[in-house]
Order: structure tokens, then C-alpha cells, then sequence
């Protein structure tokens, strides 16, 4: 049962129109033609009704960072706010960003370990739009992108995974050596630099040429395993090993998730990764899916966002304990019916 | 020992870059370091430390007066120290224009320069494939009509085969 440690799938294509220099940031016209063409494009496939379109010149920074912790688009949108903008499929969880790095960035994220859906509805949207305009592409070189690291399938498979255990045992360096044996890259989501809070990391695939789709999904899915495997069996050794401190760990991570009136960001890293762990484990009466859930919503953007306030130190940890409680009432509720 | 990028403070830090089957090492400082990881967490090389990025290509970055090989894309007037400096392409035509140049850069990047996954579906190929498979689709649909199941089943056999190749492609 992988969805256990992994959190969620993301793939993303990079595509980029024939005609267009790569960088729009500087020019407004062409980059307004990006997103009209594209707009065009989706009505007549006879799908433009499932997408809303946002303009980053039209939102907030807050409203813009709420939409990064969502995961719906990536930090590098907000560089050129001037001409970004993104479409966004909320039931099909997809959303295309424009004006990014290279013209289009279509991505789809889907919970547990599935890139194959997550794939399937890119793929969706990329043909949808390859039958009415003309793609950047090369017979040798595959999909022209920006940069070269993402030229040929311009695609990036990506796991969200929780690693407590081979974080804590310092297992993180070689696990590290083993991806990068295969082509693929491991970091941290959170937290600057080599922090990794809440232990949760990023598994995707550097090598983007040469290889068809079929097989980056395969690697990235093989190594996804492989990584669940080694964090589960770490987990047994901590409970075989020193289990009182372990679980002592897990219940006083509960009990400040169910309780607590303040709880600053990185505190509540540091208590949703172990309670997490023990939901994983069976040890707490809550789904996983409803800490996940969680992560995204106690981030600062998406705090103010709900209380429509502009919140800030203990305000925002007290905005925050109370979404966590609220949030772990109505869960574990639910499991007792 | 100095931080290879810099050249100013002292190295802490021991960087090994994997490049296809080698690996190479560069020693950095705490400052370049944290440079180093802010720009990994992009994804991408673009603003990499120039010593990790002579790393990665396996040639040494040029020195500031060194000639590049005056190549210049005709439609966007990049040129080759531009896209060395910034490791971005400025257009589509880019990569003809510079083919040569990259075919060592693609290697090292990603162990191989032939492209084998999806094409867009206006290509000629694409195209070619469509045209085939409505083709079947009506000697199927006519089969059906005249009751020649048997014709009707190698067809549908043959329709599948074409679009599990559409899928690799």
C-alpha cells in the first residue's frame, strides 16, 4: 500500500509553439497571443468549459502563493507576473501554466502513487491541443523547451514521498546515489536547502531524451516502490529497536495536532511528519489522506486566504492549531461511524 | 583548499556530480554551496555555478575573451556565448542553429540524443497513422455490415495493433 509514504504523482510536459521566441517576458503581445491561441485551441476541442483562467497580474501575491502551496503552479510563474498566467481544471486536477519557463507547462496531480493517471490526463490535454497548433518539435530532438535539460519528451515525473525513518537513520546521501543511478533526483519540498521538513521529498526524473514516456513513469514507479519498501522497513526496525521512543514521538505529535492553541509552521512540520507516520502505521484513528489534505491547507497563504485576513506570527499559529483541530475532529469522527 | 567557484573563501563542502557513467568533484564553500542548492531546486542548470556546470559537460567554461564558434540563430540573433552564459535557448530555430553545439551537451545531460516518445499528433507520421486507422475503421464497420466476422476481428486486431504503436511512439 504505497499511498501510505507517498503522498501524490505529478507529470508535467513542456511545450512551446513553433513561431514564438521562448522568453515572452518582455514581450506582452506575443506572450497575450500565447494565451489566447491556447485558449482558442481548448474551445475547439470543445473542452474550454472545464477550464478558468487566471492572469498573475490579476491576483494577489497572496492569492498567487496560495495557488504554489496548492500545488496548481510553481514559484518560477510568479517570476514574470506581468505576462503569466494559468488555466485551471479543478475537476480534472489539471492546470496548464503559461508563460512560465517554456510557453505551456501542463500538469496533472493525482493522489497516492498513480502516475499513470496523472500521465493519461496530460496526455489528454496535449493531444487535445497538438491537433490544432503547431508544437515546437524535432524529428531527433523531440519537444523544443527553453532549456535543454527538458528537451525530447519534456517530461517530468514526479512522486511526493514521506521519509521519516530514512531521514531520521541518515539514509538520505545514498539514497540520494541510488536515484541518481537511474536518472532521477531527490530533494526536499519544504524548508531551504537540505532541510526537508515535514521529511517530505520530491523523487522526479532528470533524464527527459531518449527515453519514451512509458519508461521515465516505469523508473520513476520502480524506484517509488523500492524507497517504500527501504522507509517500511526502517519503520519495523524503529519499533523493534526502540519502540517506547518511537511511539512516544507519534502520540505527543497527536496529542499537539488535537490539542494545541498556537502551532507555528515548523512545528507543525515536525508533528504532522510523525503523525503521519502513525496514521500510516495504523497506530492513529485518521486517515492519511486528511493529513495530507491538511499540509496544503495550514500553509500562510492558504491561511489568509480562508480567514481573508492578512495574518502574521502568533495570529497565523493560532489560525493554524485551529484548522488542525477542526480538521482532525471531523477525521477521526468519520472513522468512528 | 578554495572554493572552486569563487575562488575567494575556503571550501567545506565536497560536491560529486554524476554526468552519464563519470563522476566528477568540486569543492565549495558554505556560500557557493547554498547558491548551488537554490538553483537544483529549480530542476534546472539554468544559473548554474559555472564550475559545476564545466562539470556536467565535461569541458572547462570558456574563459570571459574566448571565441565562440560566431554561429548566431538567424531568427532570434542568440548567439553561442549567450546560450553558454545562460544555458537557456532563446527560440525554436535555436536548436538547429546550434545542433552541432549541442549534440555533446545532450549526451551528457541525457546519455543519448534520439528523441523515442510521443509526437505531436499534426506531424506527417501522425498523420500518416490516422488516415490508416479511419481506413480500417470503414473496412471493419463494412465487414460487420456483410457479416464477415471473421474480417471483421483481423481488422479490429490490426486497429489495436496501431494504436498500441501511437501509444510508444
Amino acid at each position: 500500500m504505497e499511498d501510505q509514504i507517498v503522498l501524490s504523482s505529478r507529470v508535467r510536459l513542456a511545450r512551446n509553439y513553433e513561431d514564438l521566441p521562448f522568453d515572452l517576458s518582455q514581450h506582452l503581445d506575443e506572450a497575450d497571443a500565447c494565451i489566447n491561441r491556447t485558449m482558442n485551441a481548448l474551445a475547439l476541442a470543445g473542452v474550454q468549459e472545464r477550464y478558468q483562467l487566471l492572469r498573475m497580474c490579476d491576483l494577489t501575491e497572496n492569492q498567487r502563493q496560495a495557488l504554489v502551496d496548492d500545488h496548481r503552479i510553481s514559484c518560477d510563474l510568479l517570476r514574470a507576473p506581468q505576462t503569466a498566467a494559468v488555466l485551471l481544471d479543478d475537476e480534472h486536477d489539471v492546470s496548464i501554466m503559461m508563460n512560465e519557463e517554456d510557453h505551456l507547462r501542463i500538469q496533472a496531480v493525482h493522489p497516492g502513487m498513480d502516475l499513470l493517471s496523472a500521465a493519461a490526463s496530460c496526455f489528454r490535454v496535449d493531444d487535445a491541443l497538438s491537433r490544432q497548433v503547431a508544437f515546437a518539435y524535432d524529428k531527433q530532438l523531440g519537444y523544443l523547451t527553453s532549456c535543454p535539460t527538458n528537451t525530447g519528451t519534456g517530461m517530468r515525473a514526479s512522486l511526493m514521498i514521506h521519509l521519516p525513518m530514512l531521514t531520521h537513520y541518515k539514509q538520505m546521501g545514498s539514497v540520494g546515489q541510488i536515484v541518481a543511478k537511474v536518472g532521477l533526483t531527490i530533494r526536499g519540498v519544504y524548508g531551504e536547502g537540505a532541510e526537508a521538513l515535514g521529511h517530505v521529498y520530491m523523487v522526479s526524473n532528470q533524464v527527459t531524451l531518449g527515453r519514451t514516456e512509458q519508461e521515465i513513469i516505469s523508473t520513476v514507479t520502480a524506484v517509488g516502490h523500492q524507497l517504500c519498501d527501504m522507509e517500511r522497513a526502517l519503520r519495523q526496525k524503529a519499533m523493534e529497536e526502540r519502540r517506547a521512543q518511537t511511539e512516544d514521538t507519534i502520540y505527543r505529535g497527536w496529542g499537539v495536532m488535537r490539542w494545541a492553541h498556537l502551532l507555528p509552521l515548523n512545528e507543525f512540520f515536525k508533528v504532522w511528519s510523525a503523525v503521519r507516520m502513525g496514521a500510516a502505521m495504523e497506530l492513529l484513528p485518521v486517515p492519511v489522506k486528511a493529513l495530507d489534505e491538511l499540509l496544503d491547507q495550514v500553509q500562510d497563504a492558504n491561511l489568509r486566504a480562508m480567514t481573508e485576513r492578512s495574518l502574521q506570527g502568533d495570529a497565523l499559529s493560532e489560525a493554524r492549531a485551529q484548522v488542525v483541530r477542526r480538521s482532525l475532529r471531523r477525521a477521526v469522527h468519520k472513522e468512528g461511524d | 583548499m578554495l572554493c572552486e567557484e569563487c575562488k575567494t573563501n575556503e571550501a567545506c563542502y565536497t560536491v560529486s556530480v554524476m554526468a552519464g557513467d563519470e563522476m566528477t568533484t568540486r569543492h565549495l564553500c558554505a556560500e557557493c554551496m547554498a547558491k548551488m542548492n537554490a538553483n537544483f531546486a529549480g530542476g534546472n542548470i539554468r544559473n548554474l555555478l559555472s564550475s559545476i556546470l564545466s562539470a556536467i559537460t565535461g569541458t572547462e567554461t570558456p574563459a570571459p575573451q574566448e571565441e565562440d564558434s560566431g554561429v548566431v540563430c538567424p531568427r532570434c540573433q542568440t548567439t553561442q556565448s549567450q546560450f553558454t552564459r545562460t544555458g537557456r535557448l532563446g527560440c525554436p530555430a535555436c536548436y538547429e542553429a546550434f545542433r552541432e553545439q549541442l549534440q555533446p551537451m545532450l549526451l551528457q545531460i541525457h546519455g543519448r540524443v534520439q528523441h523515442a516518445g510521443r509526437q505531436p499528433l499534426t506531424t506527417e507520421d501522425a498523420q500518416r497513422t490516422r488516415s490508416r486507422q479511419e481506413a480500417l475503421t470503414r473496412q471493419m464497420e463494412q465487414a460487420v455490415a456483410l457479416e464477415d466476422f471473421e474480417t471483421a476481428a483481423r481488422l479490429r486486431d490490426q486497429l489495436r495493433a496501431l494504436a498500441g504503436q501511437k501509444e510508444d511512439a
